[in-house]
């Protein structure tokens, strides 16, 4: 099978690879200032314990570089937020129409972030040290705040709030019953021009009703139909609705549009959940703000001990080195703690939620095709991977070659003709967690080695240098897993990536000069860190 | 007028005042700094840091009160930014590729002032100054077609003609006036600096810095006063707008929609830019003041062109009130169905989604910029006034 092929099949080809530029310049850049904000905090408070000059100069250096990425990085965030306005401008009306609170409320995270950070960079030779750690904790807060924010949609993206998925691990695949589903909550006034009946023997269940209206589970391709004609500005009478509208109601209705509809419902789905809550209720939330969390502390953690390493080396002065070794020493013992920690219970925590609410994507991961060599099966170790997802060696991992092709198409439309996800995945994820696995085992090696050896090996300190890079693209490993995983869907079981997408696309010479100039601009960010930050360290020696 | 409004209009005011203060100050310390590197100036050199510290503070303002527009735009107005998403591929693409090298521009030219060899820091100043342009260029575009939708296509779906829309018989001088009230208004700016500076000690460089400025405030005042009477003919093109501004003193077009009668703005706008030319007279060709009365006569000036900046503005925005494109209801019978039920909603500024159009969201959103607007002022003041210690 041709992986890359399949991967490409599916609708807008070049607007993704442009957004995953795009995105990784911005999250790239991001993990820094989610965990630079941390370092500094806590560098300020081991400096007001000790009066240890070296924490104060460390603290100061992570303060310039934060003030560094911080902007290059607020641009790379205007950017994305242009790109989906332009590339993906239908799924963008749809996150303001439904789940706009986390959008909304980010741009007071931003200001915290913005205001506090540039405080404690401008601010530093004016304030003291309790100020300091103030102002880092306050820019910590919004830096967090704003990733929280952003994730829940994300989150949202990848299993929205009342997804039911199509598998048990008892019995298998659940698409004859009409799963996934989607809960919707129909107001009184749309349920009486409804026949009911008609949509029951189509899969849907009634779970519920109240004052606020009738909870259903509507089968996703249902509901992927609905939102494709919605965005196709398809009028009632010509769409699959008007096949359960009972007839006396078709006439005064076929003249609206879908969309006017569909609105009616989405919008009392989500005033009935909470607009403020909807995203944060995704049942992976939890996992994937931990994850990115972990993630960006993780990347900060490894790019200090390689950025003290390459001083070591380089350095020759010797008063300087007890600060360069301190700098290292911190580096290593973060960088241990927190990918323990992502990959003992973060990572964990999201394959399980993952689990539950994608499958497809989990069949993808692991790789469950005769198609391809599934490293999983090669190793032996399927059951043990159904103990870690689904706690008993008994339980079934998802075939991949059972999933249902048409499972997110109605009658043709949207325009898929494979909704499972790309089996690229499996490589993918277990490149992803084999060098995660490494990194790891490295950093605990070297830690030991550290203390136990007192002096440092060169040739250590030079394989040091690399683990930014292994952490940076195990990062990026791991958003490919998560953002590629849910193709074809934008939103799972709501909204397919051609629904998504922009009606008019720019040409590839010209998203090759933006994907050139993105890429220009992460070098240039790349060099003036070099030249700022590590050049005049150098000098000081 | 609905509050909504309201929030984009106070966040948009903020934004726009700060973006026009980069533009001519992304283009005149890079000047001042080539100049202190030539003639080994450090106290030029000194300034020139000094004045860019102040622009870098004012961008970040700039930078998160856009953002701010955008996102309060997308909650309230969905649709209308679904749709613009859509078809503005070209000029926002320029907008925003020009936004990330800016700051990026910015990041090298701060932080490499004393650490990249001259050449280097001369060439991100280049890239600086430009890309303060070239944002610009792209919204401009995206305002005029808001005027007026040439270049506006149908085949099954809307597109832009972006050679036609570039076209715009308001986008040219929207564009060159939008530069030039920045440029007058960054540079008496500068002008009240340098004034304030003379107030506490002569120095060589703060004069020559004072008079540079004068006389580009000058030169893009008098121009500025040729490109207004431009922009407003060009009004012609979208008649609804030009009665709300006008129609009171007289001038109208017929056949026009009403709307907010917006002539008192124009008249306080004409006032402020009397103040402005009163005081640029007083300081170049009435001589002998004190140093105070010159900066109290720059500031004067410089107040009056930053509020002109923004009722210019104001007046832009809310003239076509209650739509997004002022000329929607001339356009609207030759677009096809369903585009014209689409189009009339989501041009609709009144048309607000129906989960953001809630009051204690409003409520909070007004203490929020509230206590930010607090923490950003006191950040200002620890930046530019606060002792080291």
């Amino acid at each position: 099978m041709d992986l890359l092929s399949q991967w490409l099949s599916y609708p807008a080809a070049l607007d993704r690879i442009l957004s995953i530029i795009g995105i990784e310049l911005h999250w790239a850049i991001l993990q820094y200032v989610l965990g630079l904000p941390l370092v500094i905090m806590v560098a300020l408070l081991l400096y007001a314990r000790s009066k240890d000059e070296r924490w104060h100069e460390m603290a100061r250096t992570m303060a310039k570089a934060l003030g560094i990425v911080f902007a290059v990085g607020a641009a790379a965030g205007t950017l994305s937020e242009f790109g989906l306005v332009v590339i993906w401008p239908n799924i963008l009306e749809a996150a303001g129409r439904y789940i706009f609170f986390p959008l909304y409320a980010e741009i007071f995270a931003f200001l915290i972030e913005i205001t506090f950070i540039y405080l404690l960079i401008f601010g530093w030779n004016k304030i003291g040290i309790k100020a300091k750690i103030l102002l880092s904790l306050l820019a910590l807060f919004g830096a967090w705040f704003s990733g929280a924010l952003i994730m829940s949609v994300n989150s949202y993206m990848v299993a929205p709030t009342g997804i039911v998925a199509a598998y048990d691990p008892a019995s298998g695949w659940k698409y004859d019953q009409g799963f996934p589903k989607v809960l919707l909550v129909v107001p009184n006034d749309v349920v009486n021009v409804l026949e009911v009946d008609k949509l029951t023997s189509l899969g849907m269940e009634v779970v519920g009703s109240g004052e606020n209206g009738v909870s259903v589970l509507l089968p996703s391709k249902i509901v992927s139909r609905l939102i494709y004609e919605s965005w196709g500005n398809v009028k009632v009478g010509e769409s699959v609705l008007s096949l359960v509208i009972r007839n006396e109601a078709l006439e005064g209705l076929k003249g609206l549009l879908v969309k006017d509809v569909v609105d009616i419902i989405v919008t009392n789905t989500v005033r009935s959940v909470g607009y403020t809550m909807v995203t944060f209720l995704s049942p992976v939330y939890l996992g994937s703000i931990f994850h990115a969390l972990g993630s960006a502390v993780t990347v900060t953690a490894f790019t200090m001990v390689g950025a003290y390493s390459l001083l070591l080396l380089k350095g020759r002065n010797e008063g300087k080195k007890g600060y360069y070794l301190a700098g290292l020493r911190f580096g290593i013992v973060l960088a241990l703690i927190t990918i323990a920690v992502q990959g003992l219970v973060f990572g964990h925590l999201i394959g399980v939620e993952i689990a539950r609410s994608n499958p497809e994507k989990l069949a993808a991961m692991e790789g469950t095709s005769n198609s391809i060599f599934s490293l999983s099966r090669s190793l032996g170790i399927e059951r043990l991977m159904s103990f870690i997802i689904y706690g008993s060696f008994d339980a079934k991992l998802p075939e991949y070659d059972s999933i249902d092709k048409g499972y997110c198409v109605l009658d043709g439309k949207p325009a898929i003709t494979d909704c499972r996800p790309p089996l690229i995945l499996h490589y993918l994820y277990y490149s992803k967690t084999g060098l995660s696995l490494l990194l790891g085992f490295y950093a605990l090696i070297y830690a030991i080695l550290a203390i136990k050896m007192g002096s440092i090996s060169t040739i250590l300190l030079k394989i040091n240098v690399l683990t930014p890079i292994a952490a940076q693209l195990i990062s990026f490993l791991g958003w490919a897993v998560r953002e590629m995983g849910r193709k074809p869907w934008s939103i799972y079981g709501i909204m397919t990536v051609d629904v998504a997408h922009t009606a008019n696309p720019g040409d590839p010479l010209s998203y090759a000069l933006i994907a050139l100039i993105i890429i220009s601009v992460a070098l240039a960010l790349i060099l003036a860190v070099w030249r700022l930050l590590y050049k005049p360290s150098l000098g000081e020696v | 007028m609905i509050p909504q409004v309201y929030y984009l209009a106070l966040v948009f005011g903020i934004h726009i005042v700060a973006v026009n203060l980069g533009i001519s100050l992304s283009t005149i310390v890079p000047l001042l700094k080539r100049r202190a590197d030539f003639s080994g100036n450090a106290k030029l050199d000194e300034l020139a840091k000094r004045i860019f510290r102040v622009y870098a503070a004012t961008y970040a303002l700039a930078g998160v009160m856009g953002t701010a527009f955008t996102v309060f735009l997308l909650s309230f107005y969905p649709e209308f930014v679904g749709l613009a998403g859509n078809i503005t591929l070209v000029p926002f693409a320029i907008a925003i590729l020009s936004i990330l090298l800016h700051f990026l521009s910015i990041v090298l030219y701060y932080y490499g002032w004393e650490s990249f060899p001259r050449s280097y820091h001369f060439a991100s100043g280049v890239l600086l100054a430009l890309t303060s342009y070239t944002i610009p260029l792209g919204f401009r575009l995206v305002f005029s077609f808001l005027n007026t939708p040439v270049g506006l296509k149908f085949d099954g779906k809307p597109y832009i003609d972006t050679f036609e829309a570039l076209m715009n018989p308001t986008f040219a001088p929207l564009y060159l006036k939008s530069i030039l009230g920045a440029l007058t208004f960054g540079s008496l700016f500068i002008a009240t600096i340098a004034a304030f500076s003379l107030m506490k000690g002569d120095s060589v460089e703060e004069r020559s810095l004072y008079s540079l400025s004068l006389n580009i405030a000058i030169v893009s005042m008098f121009l500025m006063l040729l490109l207004g009477p431009w922009y407003a003919m060009s009004l012609l093109s979208t008649p609804m707008k030009f009665n709300n501004i006008f129609g009171s003193l007289g001038w109208s077009v017929s056949g026009a929609q009403g709307g907010l009668d917006l002539s008192w703005l124009f008249t306080v706008k004409l006032v402020l830019i009397v103040v402005q030319i009163y005081a640029i007279l007083r300081l170049t060709l009435l001589g002998g003041k004190s140093v105070s009365e010159r900066f109290n006569l720059a500031l004067l000036a410089t107040i009056s062109a930053a509020l002109t900046i923004l009722s210019g503005e104001y007046l832009n925005m809310f003239s076509q009130y209650p739509f997004f494109l002022a000329n929607l209801p001339i356009v609207a019978p030759q677009i096809p169905e369903p585009w014209r039920t689409i189009l009339g909603r989501s041009l609709s500024l009144e048309n607000v989604s129906p989960l953001s159009n809630d009051p204690s969201l409003l409520a909070v959103t007004a203490l929020g910029i509230l206590v930010l607007l607090a923490a950003i002022g006191y950040f200002l003041y620890v930046v530019f006034f606060k002792r080291q210690k």
